[in-house]
């Protein structure tokens, strides 16, 4: 006998076996437990049956069975339907997420709970502010295990736009504290790009992360770049910071060579033949582009040799090709 | 087909192997073979929900080991049809509700199997291959041009991605509105030059390949910033020659395939080093009992299984037939479809 079977809360339902397809039955000895659970679960379904005893159904199949879809879906159709509060749904989660790093439906679910929270506390900041405050706590829990985990960070970005935690401190300073943790977490250099780059107090409305935004103050622009070179000190071949920058000049519609001394910093490249001294091959990437830009033709071909043929020899075809053009400029 | 990991363990028996690692096609094909009878796993009874993308996954690594009728045809095509529901979709095993990824694999096994003429014959109600795309195209956010995976709403751009895949393949691209889905892509560029599941969020190799591969598809290629694409996507090989999915990840076969066939999108497939490649994908196999894993020592699976073929196959690996970057199936049937294939030229 089973959980279910013989259970008088589940006695007047009849379980609906899966059927694979093939019409036999016989192969069906798959764990006892699952497939009763799942027997009553189809039933159900079936009979469009939206009861509190549902939700301790589907959260047993949960435990089990976290990655099945339609069991969430369902789940959050009894919830509507019974008008469940919804903090005590959240903090259910929170421990099921913990259990099932790697799932994702679990935070579609919790993106639906939440857009059925939000008219109810939209006039309310400081219910919204104790909202964002419980959901930052518990991601930071979620990041302590994984400061990468796509879907918390896809979720987290949902919940500013929501939110609208744009000028959150809290929000910028969680940014920094996983960076000050791991400088190399390109995820959350990710994020803090999207928090400075799309405030809606000061960025054009769907400006593109590619393009030049000329709404963005030049303060911000400023506090960027030191922001991201001191990063790149700490660490001069982690290529997030590097890629960052870029992003930050480009935005600002300010050229690389504008901050070509700083990149300077990490390369010397000596006009005799004298060796080289070469701290990061981001560095030297970034200055043969800059002197590019400056049409400054042999010195960005040397950059670029050296790492060809030095410095990042696993992708010399890459550097050859952005010698190409160069070569071009130079034979004219 | 079975999702079930095991039994096999990658890499253990090769470590003696000289460094001349060979493919072990009978022992593969073998392995994709017996998944299906493995119903008495607790394991395969979890993954229900992805049956069907299940089958697409072993029949596709079948083609690519020369084996393609190492299934019985028309039991793959019973299984397919008996998943499709009343609204044109197909769910991912009998009785479950359609959804847009099932449908798309259910698609791509039925033209693997020449057996579109059957959904016609005996496709519900009648709908055929235009009943198939009214579903699919339904799903389509006509305002922001995304899809949804199912009635329920959740969106990423592989859904987008996989729409057009098998909406092209039906040949009824034109039950969207493609210039919005490619304007929605150009808006999830990223300041690196990748391109993430929604604007603004960060850049990732399967979100590259499904934005890339939807491009190829519209013909909007040009919109890409490729150098700049390329050069991230080249940053993904680690010292071991296997690709990672994002900046410092581990090395992974299934990123392995997403990158390499961005890249050859791009004509840009010799930015990274191919023998490299070659030999991390090979150390992933399971040489006796058949199957890939992730990394060497990991528990081998069908999902990783077809991504390492399809990434040899990309590479040239002889004896593999072609794979297409943009449908991740032969080329040959492919081609059989949509006639030859464009390419962007190596520059
Ligand atoms: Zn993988």
């Amino acid at each position: 006998m089973g959980k279910y079977e013989g259970n008088p809360v589940w006695d007047d339902v009849v379980p609906i076996p899966q059927d694979d397809g093939e019409g036999a039955l016989a192969q069906i000895a798959y764990t006892d437990e699952y497939a009763e659970a799942m027997g009553y679960l189809r039933a159900i379904m079936a009979a469009k049956e939206y009861s509190p005893r549902v939700l301790d159904l589907t959260e047993h199949i949960i435990s089990m069975n976290a990655a099945h879809y339609t069991v969430w879906l369902y789940r959050a159709s009894t919830l509507r339907a019974l008008n469940t509060p919804i903090d005590k749904e959240l903090s259910w989660m929170n421990e099921v997420a913990l259990q099932n790093q790697k799932n994702y439906q679990i935070w579609h679910h919790r993106q639906i709970l939440i857009d059925q929270l939000y008219p109810s506390i939209s006039s309310d900041p400081a219910a919204i502010q104790a909202l964002a405050d419980s959901e930052l706590a518990f991601m930071t829990q979620m990041f302590d295990e994984d400061s990468k985990n796509y879907h918390v960070w896809s979720y987290r970005q949902y919940l500013v736009r929501k939110l609208g935690l744009f000028n959150s401190p809290a929000e910028l300073k969680s940014v920094e504290n996983l960076l000050r943790k791991d400088i190399r977490n390109n995820s959350a250099w990710s994020h803090r790009f999207f928090l400075v780059f799309c405030n809606p107090e000061y960025s054009t409305p769907d400006s593109k992360a590619t393009e030049y935004d000329a709404r963005i103050p030049d303060a911000i622009v400023d506090r960027e770049l030191a922001f991201a070179q001191a990063a790149t000190f700490e660490a001069p071949q982690n290529q997030s910071p590097w890629n960052y920058i870029r992003g930050v000049l480009r935005k600002g519609g300010r050229k690389l060579s504008s901050v070509e001394q700083f990149a300077g910093e990490f390369v010397t490249l000596p006009e005799d033949d004298s060796a080289e001294d070469v701290k990061s091959s981001h560095a030297l990437d970034f200055l043969a582009e800059a002197w590019s830009e400056e049409g400054k033709t042999e010195k960005a071909d040397h950059a670029l040799r050296l790492l060809a043929d030095k410095y990042d020899r696993i992708r010399k075809n890459y550097w050859d090709w952005r010698r190409a053009p160069l070569k071009e400029k130079t034979s004219k | 087909m079975s999702l079930v990991s095991g039994p096999g363990r990658a890499g253990l028996s090769t470590a003696s192997l000289p460094t001349e690692l060979r493919l072990s096609v009978a022992a593969h094909v073998k392995y994709i073979q017996a998944l299906d009878n493995r119903k008495d796993e607790l394991e395969y009874h979890l993954t229900t929900h992805l049956r069907l993308n299940g089958v697409y996954w072993g029949l596709t690594a079948l083609h690519l080991l020369g084996h393609p009728d190492a299934l019985d045809r028309s039991q793959v095509i019973d299984f397919v049809l008996q998943c499709q529901g009343e609204n044109g979709g197909f769910g991912a095993a009998p009785g479950h509700d359609p959804h847009l990824l099932s449908t798309v694999s259910a698609v791509q096994v039925l033209v693997m199997c020449e057996g579109l003429g059957e959904l016609e014959a005996r496709g519900k109600n009648g709908g055929g291959a235009l009943g198939v795309g009214r579903y699919l195209a339904g799903l389509q956010d006509r305002k922001t041009g995304t899809f949804r995976g199912d009635e329920w709403g959740e969106e990423d751009t592989r859904f987008l991605y996989a729409a057009m895949n098998a909406l092209s393949l039906l040949g009824l691209l034109h039950l969207i509105d493609v210039e919005k889905a490619v304007a929605y892509i150009v808006s999830c560029a990223n300041f690196d030059g990748g391109y993430g599941v929604s604007p603004g969020a960060e850049s990732h190799a399967g979100q590259i390949f499904a934005c890339l591969a939807a491009l190829s598809i519209a013909g909007r290629l040009e919109v890409v910033d490729q150098g700049k694409l390329g050069r991230w996507l080249s940053e993904r090989q680690v010292e071991r020659g296997g690709l990672n999915g994002r900046p410092e990840k581990l090395e992974d076969v299934c990123y392995s395939w997403w990158v390499a066939s961005s890249l050859k999108m791009i004509g840009k497939l010799h930015w990274i080093q191919g023998e490299k490649l070659t030999k991390f994908i090979l150390e992933c196999q399971d040489t006796e009992q058949g199957g890939f894993a992730d990394r060497p020592g990991d528990m081998v699976d069908v999902f990783h299984t077809v991504f390492g073929l399809a990434g040899l196959s990309l590479l040239g690996y002889p004896g593999l037939e072609e794979v297409d970057a943009v449908y991740c199936m032969p080329r040959k049937v492919i081609e059989q479809v949509l006639g030859p294939r464009e390419e962007i030229p190596i520059e």
